[in-house]
């Protein structure tokens, strides 16, 4: 439903209007919030038998044992429960309404998918109910060069901008290997190949470093104050890959082979740019320790395979494998599917290669904000950072774990035991 | 130290356990000659038909079971060789009850895919089992998770794409393997058969359901007369013999009619599958006007007819419940079915619809439990529940003697995620522990 009718509207602001005086007191905008006696999982300094969590301000303000907070705030009893800070999802294509591949060119670094995120697509609310508040929303992989991606919280049902996160990094999204062979040698244009492929992002990468001189001379004209100096086209596309020269963007690239990572690694030197991460990155236990010592992490799924030939020698253990050898791994989604479940895929991790419950917990939520570059705003549960948490009926690191409440900056977004969708603010 | 890096440490030490018991299973077993027992001890047994027995005894032999029980009850044959099992989960070999095993390699390379023929909608000659590739390398992957049977279908693009095989995911050969051939034969109607993709112009019959029903029963109407014909002939062929005149002219034979008559008799199972209400009323009926004897196969968005699908007492292959709700719906309304389904008193079961994520099973029964499946049915939907309606309860899908001896070894809840299969038996002989990945993983690990 995209539109809510005005009897569902009438419905849900009665609804509403209860399910809040009920849950946090009157007052409007963030309200005090502690959560009780649960087992909280910090993912940075242990577990927490009977732990508490006080949120004030949509911020965690303290966690504990016992912590201090005032008589007035809103306290749920998440005695039995288990605690965690909201999966990150750091590879996702929900919300775009199919507008994930600007696939008419090879390389489209200024298409931003902000313009196309659908914020009341129903996958938003099914990845909430998972318990997953933020997703990195990508381009596809249509492109050597896609656009740039959207960082979004999933407080389903509420505005556009009050979904998008606030002041997060810009992520670019890059691809390599079969999917831009496929496209456009299927249409019998450059790339057909993975020589093709490279020499495409070369050549963009080139045609941005000319652009930035040209701009560079101007500035340099200006700052002489030469009055004749004329100014250069804004290029927008040449624009986007300036800004990855220029390390403003955070370079997310969708990626298979191990050969292909230290060509990317190669040609990221070459350009003087970093990449934030590898995508996918199914033979990333082949190059590990290039990884680890170019500090580059890997988004990968637990234990898809054989989907495609560059997918044949996909392991369940490049995750463990990769994290012994000081790789930062999350597990991702890509998948409208996948992302409402990723603590199973989590879990899978302590099965293949034997990840601790904190690593494997790591590699859905610390791990994956560093990836999408928030790490310091969400991924843990740690005085200061965002009161993004999910109360799990039982043990999240399993097949039988479900969330029962879902926080976003301390105000629920869903609740299991509601009737209808569960959720608070649609 | 940091009490971080001891528990690293300590779980490494446990890690080298049970790689070093896994180890020993694997390394001792292959000493026993064929006709040897061969003894797990000590296990918590998961039977399915006869509760859990804590400190169990299964004995194996001659490729069945031989007995199953409390450690204080089975008699240990001398000369068997006894594998200590304490601390392991052991449970009947898992059955999936549709995959693609055996007909795809690679999903995106054309050339290693068999998964159906899309030249014509009515397809009832094709034999899955005549594409099987029994080398798979699919199939080590999927068997190191105690999957050891499953039913392989083609895939869903025809309404009647050609027939199953039941397989098991070892053997010498493809013979060995599938056990039965054309053991049933799907029946699709999903919408998804229609011949609609692209503008009008690219459309051709049947673009709609209309047109998918007409052309069905049009099969099975020609199926009936070609039956009629061949009788026809049979008598007039007794005829002339009786009356030393020249016999007639054979009917010529059609291998489409003759594979829809197997199904006709009622001996043969078809699977039905539809997703929404309607197309599922509109397979039934067609299945009853034709008296075929059906299971269900997917029903992921029939929650609001599930009394009528309980009156049909029939079973369900269900989901998968990864399906994603309609756009109204809960989040958990897919999840949820198998549960509504059970409480309602239908028998189902659970299939991965898979090749490459047969491994994986489990798990979704596993999660079907967190939204109200008892843990018991659960685990039956892919085990003894499968086996009944595949026909094979006499000989899988419990711990119980004289069934074949497909068994599993594992270090905890078959149904958990985290869980780790130590050993899998199939007929009696441990499956060497190994596949392609594990092959990578250890070239790697140097």
């Amino acid at each position: 439903m995209r539109f809510i009718s005005t009897r569902n509207l009438a419905f849900h602001c009665v609804w509403l209007t209860m399910t809040l005086a009920s849950a946090f007191g009157q007052s409007a905008g963030h309200h005090d919030v502690v959560i009780k006696n649960a087992t909280v999982m910090t993912v940075t300094h242990g577990n927490i038998t009977n732990g508490s969590v006080y949120i004030k301000d949509g911020k965690i303000a303290a966690v504990g044992e016992n912590v201090n907070a005032p008589a007035g705030a809103t306290v749920i009893d998440a005695g039995g429960k288990y605690l965690t800070p909201g999966i990150v999802d750091s590879h996702s294509h929900i919300a775009l309404d199919d507008d994930v591949n600007e696939a008419t060119s090879p390389i489209t670094p200024h298409m931003m998918m902000k313009d196309a995120f659908d914020y009341q697509d129903k996958a938003i609310y099914r990845a909430l109910a998972g318990g997953v508040t933020t997703s990195l929303l990508l381009h596809g992989s249509a492109n050597m060069i896609g656009g740039q991606a959207v960082v979004i919280k999933h407080k389903y049902g509420a505005s556009r901008d009050e979904m998008l996160f606030p002041n997060a990094p810009q992520s670019i999204k890059f691809a390599s290997g079969e999917n831009p062979k496929r496209v456009y040698g299927g249409r019998d244009q450059l790339p057909s190949t993975r020589m093709g492929n490279f020499a495409v992002q070369r050549e963009a990468l080139v045609q941005a470093q000319d652009y930035m001189r040209e701009w560079d001379n101007y500035n340099e004209k200006v700052k002489r104050g030469d009055k004749d100096a004329s100014a250069p086209k804004h290029d927008l596309k040449l624009e986007a890959l300036a800004d990855v020269l220029r390390g403003k963007l955070l370079v997310q690239i969708h990626i298979y082979r191990a050969d292909e990572m230290l060509t990317e690694i190669a040609m990221a030197k070459e350009f003087g740019y970093k990449i934030r991460a590898f995508h996918h990155a199914l033979e990333a236990y082949k190059v590990a320790d290039q990884l680890a010592a170019n500090n580059i992490a890997i988004a990968t799924f637990s234990d898809w395979w054989g989907y495609k030939q560059e997918a044949w020698d996909a392991i369940p253990w490049n995750a463990t494998m990769s994290m012994r050898k000081g790789v930062r791994v999350a597990i991702k989604s890509d998948s409208e599917d996948y992302t409402r479940r990723l603590n199973q895929e989590a879990a899978k991790t302590m099965r293949y290669g034997g990840a601790t419950e904190e690593e494997a917990l790591k590699m859905i939520t610390l791990n994956a904000a560093w990836i999408v570059g928030v790490d310091d705003r969400v991924g843990s549960i740690d005085v200061g950072k965002d009161a993004d948490l999910v109360i799990w009926d039982g043990y999240p690191l399993s097949s039988y774990g479900v969330p029962e409440k879902v926080l976003i900056d301390g105000d629920v977004y869903f609740d299991r035991a509601l009737p209808g969708l569960g959720t608070t603010h649609y | 130290m940091q009490p971080s890096a001891i528990s690293r440490q300590l779980s490494a030490k446990c890690r080298l356990l049970a790689l070093l018991g896994m180890t020993i299973l694997i390394g001792v077993l292959p000493i026993a000659a064929q006709d040897t027992a061969v003894v797990l001890k000590g296990g918590k047994l998961l039977t399915v038909t006869h509760g859990v027995i804590e400190n169990g005894v299964v004995v194996m032999q001659g490729g069945k079971i031989t007995a199953v029980g409390a450690a204080s009850s089975v008699n240990v044959p001398s000369g068997a060789q006894v594998i200590d099992v304490t601390g392991m989960t052991v449970y009947p070999g898992l059955i999936d009850s549709e995959t693609s095993l055996g007909l795809t390699e690679i999903s995106a390379e054309a050339m290693t895919n068999d998964l159906v023929e899309m030249s014509d909608e009515i397809m009832p000659h094709m034999h899955t089992s005549e594409a099987f590739h029994a080398e798979s390398a699919l199939i080590p992957v999927a068997r190191m998770n105690g999957i050891t049977n499953a039913v392989v279908a083609p895939e869903g693009a025809d309404t009647l794409p050609g027939q199953d095989s039941f397989i098991q995911l070892a053997g010498a050969s493809a013979t060995e393997m599938l056990l039965i051939r054309d053991n049933a034969m799907p029946l699709n109607f999903t919408g998804n058969e229609r011949r609609n993709k692209g503008g009008f112009e690219k459309r051709k019959f049947p673009s709609t359901r209309m047109g998918l029903a007409a052309q069905l029963r049009q099969a099975f109407l020609d199926a009936q007369d070609y039956k009629a014909k061949w009788a026809d002939y049979d008598r007039k062929k007794a005829d002339a013999i009786r009356d030393k005149k020249p016999e007639p002219l054979a009917p010529k034979r059609d291998l489409k009619s003759e594979a829809l008559l197997s199904y006709f008799d009622g001996n043969k199972t078809i699977v039905l599958a539809a997703e929404s209400p309607s197309d599922l009323e509109t397979a039934v009926s067609l299945a009853t006007e034709f008296k075929l004897k059906f299971v269900l196969n997917h029903i992921s968005h029939s929650q609001p007819v599930l009394d009528y699908v309980a009156s049909l007492k029939v079973p369900v292959i269900v989901g998968p419940i990864y399906e994603a709700p309609k756009e109204d719906e809960r989040y958990d309304t897919v999840y949820s079915l198998p549960a509504q389904l059970y409480k309602r008193g239908v028998k189902i079961v659970f299939a991965s619809y898979s090749a490459h994520n047969v491994r994986n099973l489990p798990d979704q029964a596993g999660f079907a439990t967190a939204f109200g499946l008892p843990y018991d049915e659960a685990l039956k939907a892919i085990t003894i529940n499968a086996a009944e309606i595949w026909g094979v309860a006499d000989q899988l899908g419990s711990l119980d003697a004289g069934k074949t001896a497909n068994v599993v070894v594992a270090n905890g809840d078959p149904l958990d995620v985290k869980t780790d299969v130590k050993q899998v038996f199939i007929a009696g002989r441990a499956v060497p522990m190994t596949d392609r990945q594990v092959r990578l993983r250890d070239e790697y690990s140097k």
